[in-house]
């Protein structure tokens, strides 16, 4: 799941003054669990937007939409009807729906409304933790399905750096030391020889140095 | 609720577990206040959703109250802790546009005291001071 957080009102302010009349578009994936913008989310910052306008006098018509998915052209697609009436989209998407739209409609000024963060699992009840850095080399099979490369601060691929206190890491208390989990999980599923490979540092060359990436599957075109 | 302007003055979201015969009780104060006030009954306050609080205040509340069972009373044992939270989340929003956070209140009732919805609102217009104007026959409210 992709995370995000919602910007500050007072800067989704400063991009909005220029305008009167915003779409104000949510999406019911990933910023829907995390409840940065999903449809409560849109209810929420239109519901303060309103407020702030009419406190400070300024005329502003707002209408709020969420999208199931705002980074599948199918769904995108749902705004076209509706799009030209208003002067700019305020989107409460992650930056790759905030782009999906942008690239649909050209013409049309959209402004994202989230910073988005992290690729993470909801926890806990309003807890959200990161747990996958999109490297495109993943060793999760051999890690006991722990992610070092995220989950140990020091992305350490063979063992543990030895600071550990009381099964936490020395970086953040709050936080179990990655490698601890490791060789845990790996003891308890009969698996400790795993731990004799040597690993190479990450190739870093599949996630960063080549622009953006893409997935492309020829059996899933059309 | 919408956020249509309802032109209220007062919104008042309570849990219905606090007062048995809330119906009855809360239709007699509407009737008496009219559109000063205007109530919301909760299955329990945990039910309270940030959005509600948000529209009430748009629709032209100038006051959200939110009303709950004692702490540690909750029949779904945490939905008064939870209410607390989204209190305190959308007093947050509303003070980055600006709005006092007393705009919106939470009033945990008291174990030792059970009242009755219409009482513990005439106890908040008392606050206000406006019980004299609505409730002439409740003289020791005041006390």
């Amino acid at each position: 799941m992709i995370t995000a957080e919602r910007k500050p009102i007072k800067e989704i302010k400063e991009m909005l003054a220029p305008y009167r009349k915003i779409l104000v578009v949510g999406c019911g994936s990933c910023v829907a669990e995390c409840a940065a913008g999903g449809e409560k989310e849109v209810g929420l910052l239109s519901s303060a937007l309103r407020m702030d306008a009419k406190a400070s006098g300024k005329e502003i018509e707002i209408r709020e939409m969420t999208l199931d998915r705002q980074c599948v052209y199918e769904f995108i697609d749902q705004l076209t009807e509706v799009i030209d009436q208003y002067d700019v989209v305020l989107s409460l998407a992650c930056g790759a729906g905030v782009q999906a739209v942008a690239e649909v409609f050209p013409r049309v000024h959209i402004l994202p409304a989230l910073n988005t963060t992290f690729l993470g699992e909801t926890k806990e009840a309003g807890l959200w933790v990161e747990n996958c850095r999109g490297c495109g080399d993943c060793k999760l099979g051999v890690f006991a399905a722990v992610c070092p490369v995220t989950r140990c601060a020091k992305g350490l691929f063979n063992g543990p750096c030895g600071g550990s206190k009381t099964d936490r890491c020395e970086v953040d208390p709050d936080v179990p030391c990655a490698w601890q989990l490791i060789v845990s999980r790996l003891e308890d599923t009969g698996r400790l020889d795993l731990l004799r490979k040597v690993h190479p540092p990450a190739d870093w060359s599949k996630q960063q140095g080549k622009g953006p990436r893409k997935i492309k599957r020829e059996d899933q075109r059309t | 609720m919408d956020q249509k302007g309802l032109g209220i003055t007062r919104a008042i979201l309570f849990c219905r577990q606090l007062d048995p015969d809330q119906d009855v009780n809360r239709r007699a104060i509407e009737k008496e206040l009219g559109s000063q006030i205007r109530f919301f009954p909760l299955p329990c306050s945990g039910r309270v959703d940030p959005l509600y609080l948000m529209r009430a205040l748009e629709s032209g509340a100038d006051k959200v109250y939110l009303i709950t069972c004692p702490e540690g009373a909750c029949r779904h044992r945490e939905g008064n802790l939870r209410a607390k939270k989204r209190i305190a989340y959308t007093q947050g929003l509303i003070e980055e546009i600006g709005l006092d956070r007393e705009r919106l209140e939470l009033i945990i009732t008291s174990a030792g005291d059970r009242k009755t919805i219409d009482e513990l609102t005439r106890d908040i217009l008392a606050r206000e001071g406006v019980t004299s104007s609505v409730n002439p026959n409740d003289a020791d409210i005041e006390k």
